[in-house]
Parts: structure tokens; C-alpha cells; sequence
């Protein structure tokens, strides 16, 4: 290769000759890593490492070894137990700037989604929309408790019809039995439910097992329902 | 008699920091560990450059006074040379540890403890400047050190270049100066008595010793034997330079 030959050690400050500079008549000269323009026509090299000239794409630049790129943070999340971890930009939040992310400690819950899923590649995961700004009622989970619910019922009840559609009919009558509680259902099979009264959030849980571990059909799930609000009271 | 050895140097032997290097020479050790751009601590970032953070060691015992008058002299010339305008609101870190000292440095610890260490600061900057070039932060720049001192001997005063401790104890005064690879001066610090036309010569033998390669550097393979007989450490930086780039680009 041409460019073979004309490989030089630099320093930092050190002068480069004219004739390495490359000339190309209609390309704009190109500067790569390691080089500093200084108006109007000096090139000074900033690190040490060998000048690499190629005059073909009219670029320059310095090859070397080593170096920090200050990249963002992340946290790891676990989304099964048998997968790798996925990461989570600290900055994928709602309204997160460097000094505002949230602070999320070893076992914190998240609800998230998954935004980069490639079989080659670590998940990636965010707690924004991308285009709104908004978090959309994703965000870290406080409080309330977390279950394990088979896949296809975490379909289910992410249906948007999932009475009619999923056959899944507990939630709504809990909630008609005046019961007040919040839930999230994250496709990797888990329920998080929270509520003001820990007795709400055991109920339901439970409600939501037993519907899925017994296949119980929206009849029986109604059944449950009136059974495990009379235990209550 | 100066100092004969030549200066030794290993670069990035640390693996866990960015750059690091351990820097020999007139009975001096140095090692050096170059950390950055990393998160700056909220109350110290400054908005629009990078801190350089310099921590120098004693061989013996913890850091005081002197070592923060030395860092303040290391910061202050090394922030001249490294871009800090690419790196905003972060962090370098240099860290030189002192592990070797020249014999009777410590001998009369009390007397030594209220002078300023200057004798050691060409090999902390040496090696500084070493680390730096291994963790490839952009400088605008290298430099080089050298320390000299004037010696009166029989009424006649004489220029001594890298003395020995036991040279520098008699020494009328004591100079040290670094040159940018630029061939400008960026440091120059003295203690003792000394007129002007003093100052002057030994500013120009500092120059003769820090700024020699410039003129040979096209050449500089052929060029062996017509050199100074003193050590060359613009030759000695991009020789230890180059060999380890020449590593690292095995490849090619």
C-alpha cells in the first residue's frame, strides 16, 4: 500500500512536514483523531503515536494506543434470571440531566423498556420516550411488591382489551370491589403491585396466581375474586 | 562530578490507570499514574476546562507543605501544555509517587524539611510528562527538566549541570528550568544568591541541554556520535515514546 511507507512518529507540538500533508485537488483534507488545526494552515499533533497519510480519502490522522473516552454510566438490569444483563443509560429518564438522575440502589425495581435488542448484544433498555421527553409511567418502582407470573399471562394482561381478548377479568373485579391498588406487567413475567394497604397488594397478587396457575376462566375468576374479598373482611 | 547515569523510564507498567510511567534518573525514581478526563467532583469543575489535579508523595512519611508547594508548580506548568479546553467541567489526575532519593537527602531532616524541594522537580515533571503521553491526553506540546546549580570553587564560580545533593548543599544558588519541545522556557524556579549575567548563563546551558534534538530530529538516525556528551532528554522522551508505540502498533 502507498500509505505503507510513510508512516512517522509524533509528539505532541512536534512539526509535521508539508509533503505528509495530503493535497487532494477536489477533497476537503479530512483530520483524524489525534491532530489540532490551528488557523489558518498549521496541523500540530496532540499525542504521540505514528501520522498515517491516506492520500486516496485526503485524510490524516495519528494512530496510537490507549486513551480514556468518557462515555455515559449505566445501570445493569436484570430482565430474567437466566439472561445477561441489560443496561440502562442513567440518563434515560424523565427529566434526567448529570446532576438530577435518580439514584437507584442494588435491587431497585424499574419499569422500562426495551429499546435495542440485538441477538449479538447486551439489551438496552430506557425509561423515556425517545421522541416526548415523557416517561409514560415508566420510571422506577417504589414500594408495593413483584411476582412471578407465567409470559403468556403477562401478555394477557397487557392486551388492550384483555377482558374480552385475554379472558383475564380479576383485575377489574377487584377494582369493582373497591379495592384500590396500581400494577405493572413487564413482558419478561413479572407483576409489580402496589397499593396503600399491604393486605390490597397480597390480595391481588394472589388473585392474579391463582388465575394464571390454575387457568381459571373468567366465571372462576370472578369466583375467586368474591371468595378472597370475603376472607379479607 | 555530575550525575553519569542515564535516565531509564517504563511506560505504562500500571495497568488499572490510564497512563503511568516510572522515570529514573540522577538518583531519583519516580513513578507516575495519569487518571482522565474523569467526573470532576460539583464544587471543583470549572465550566469551561479541565482540572489537572497533581498529587506528589515523599519517598518517606505523608505529604506536606513542600509537596503542595511542588504540585502547585507541577500544575501550573503542565496546565500550559495539555489541552484542558477539550475537556470540560472533568478531571486529570496525575499521581507521582517519590520512591527513590539521592543518599543524603534526608540526612539533616530538619534543616531539609523547611527548604523547598526543588531538586526533584525535573523528575516529576519528566515523568508526568511521560504518564501523560502513555494515557495519550492531547498536549500541545512535551517538555523537558533539567536542574543546575552554580558552584563556587577557589573564587571562580562554575555552572553545574544535574549536581549530585551533596553539590547542591554548596551551591550558591540552585536553578531549575523546563523548555516546551517548542524550545520556550515554561518553568524556571531558583533559590539562593545569584546576579543577573548568572541567571543568564544558566538559563542558556539549560537551553543547550533541553532543546539540542531539534536542529538533528530529521536525522536523527544517523545522527550518534557528533551529540553533546551530556544526556539528551528530548531524545531520551521520544526514543522511550517511540519504542512503546512501536509495541502497541504491532500490528500494522
Amino acid at each position: 500500500m502507498a500509505t505503507q511507507a510513510e508512516r512517522v512518529f509524533v509528539l505532541p507540538g512536534d512539526e509535521i512536514p508539508a509533503s505528509l500533508i495530503p493535497s487532494h485537488p477536489k477533497r476537503a483534507l479530512k483530520l483524524g483523531p489525534g491532530l489540532r488545526h490551528m488557523p489558518p494552515s498549521e496541523l500540530i499533533p496532540t499525542v504521540a503515536g505514528e501520522l498515517v497519510t491516506d492520500h486516496k480519502k485526503n485524510s490524516i490522522w495519528v494512530e496510537y494506543n490507549g486513551g480514556r473516552r468518557p462515555g455515559p454510566e449505566y445501570y445493569y438490569v436484570t430482565i430474567t434470571d437466566y439472561n445477561p444483563n441489560a443496561i440502562l443509560p442513567q440518563l434515560a429518564f424523565e427529566m434526567a440531566t448529570k446532576k438530577t438522575r435518580p439514584q437507584l440502589t442494588h435491587g431497585a425495581l424499574v419499569y422500562a423498556r426495551v429499546c435495542l435488542a440485538n441477538r449479538h448484544m447486551d439489551p438496552e433498555l430506557e425509561c423515556v420516550s425517545p421522541t416526548t421527553g415523557k416517561a409514560d409511567g415508566l420510571g422506577p418502582l417504589v414500594g408495593g411488591m413483584l411476582y412471578d407470573i407465567s409470559l403468556g399471562m403477562a401478555r394477557r394482561l397487557l392486551m388492550r382489551k384483555s377482558v374480552e381478548e385475554g379472558k383475564v377479568a380479576v383485575l377489574e373485579e377487584l377494582g369493582s370491589a373497591g379495592l384500590a391498588f396500581e400494577t405493572a406487567v413487564g413482558r419478561n413475567g413479572k407483576l409489580w403491585v402496589n397499593s396503600e394497604s399491604v393486605k390490597t397488594v397480597l390480595i391481588v397478587g394472589r388473585a392474579v396466581k391463582e388465575t394464571d396457575d390454575d387457568k381459571l376462566g373468567v366465571e372462576q375468576q370472578k369466583k375467586l375474586v368474591r371468595k378472597l374479598i370475603k376472607e379479607m373482611s | 562530578m555530575t550525575v553519569t547515569t542515564e535516565p531509564e523510564a517504563l511506560l505504562s507498567h500500571l495497568h488499572k490507570a490510564d497512563g503511568s510511567a516510572t522515570y529514573s534518573y540522577a538518583g531519583y525514581t519516580v513513578i507516575g499514574a495519569v487518571n482522565g478526563p474523569i467526573e470532576a467532583q460539583k464544587r471543583d469543575e470549572l465550566p469551561e476546562e479541565a482540572i489537572i489535579d497533581v498529587v506528589v508523595r515523599p519517598a518517606a512519611g505523608v505529604g506536606g507543605t513542600r509537596e503542595r508547594h511542588l504540585e502547585s508548580l507541577l500544575q501550573s506548568t503542565l496546565r500550559q501544555i495539555i489541552l484542558v479546553n477539550n475537556f470540560p467541567r472533568t478531571l486529570i489526575q496525575i499521581i507521582l509517587q517519590i520512591t527513590v532519593t539521592p543518599e543524603n537527602e534526608y540526612v539533616n531532616g530538619k534543616l531539609v524539611q523547611a527548604n523547598v524541594n526543588l531538586p526533584v522537580v525535573p523528575a516529576l515533571l519528566q515523568t508526568a510528562i511521560l504518564s501523560l503521553l502513555s494515557a495519550s491526553l492531547p498536549m500541545t506540546a512535551t517538555l523537558t527538566s533539567t536542574c543546575l546549580a552554580i558552584i563556587s570553587e577557589d573564587g571562580q564560580r562554575h555552572i553545574v549541570k544535574t549536581p549530585t545533593a551533596r553539590q547542591i548543599e554548596q551551591s550558591q544558588s540552585f536553578h531549575v528550568l523546563a523548555f516546551t519541545s517548542q524550545n520556550e522556557l515554561i518553568l524556571a524556579e531558583s533559590e539562593g544568591a545569584f546576579t543577573m549575567k548568572e541567571w543568564d548563563d544558566v538559563y542558556s546551558a539549560a537551553y543547550r541541554q533541553c532543546c539540542t534534538t531539534a536542529a538533528t530530529d530529521d536525522a536523527d538516525t544517523l545522527m550518534d556520535e557528533g551529540l553533546p556528551t551530556d544526556t539528551d532528554l528530548r531524545r531520551f522522551i521520544r526514543s522511550t515514546v517511540e519504542q512503546k508505540t512501536a509495541s502497541d502498533l504491532y500490528w500494522k
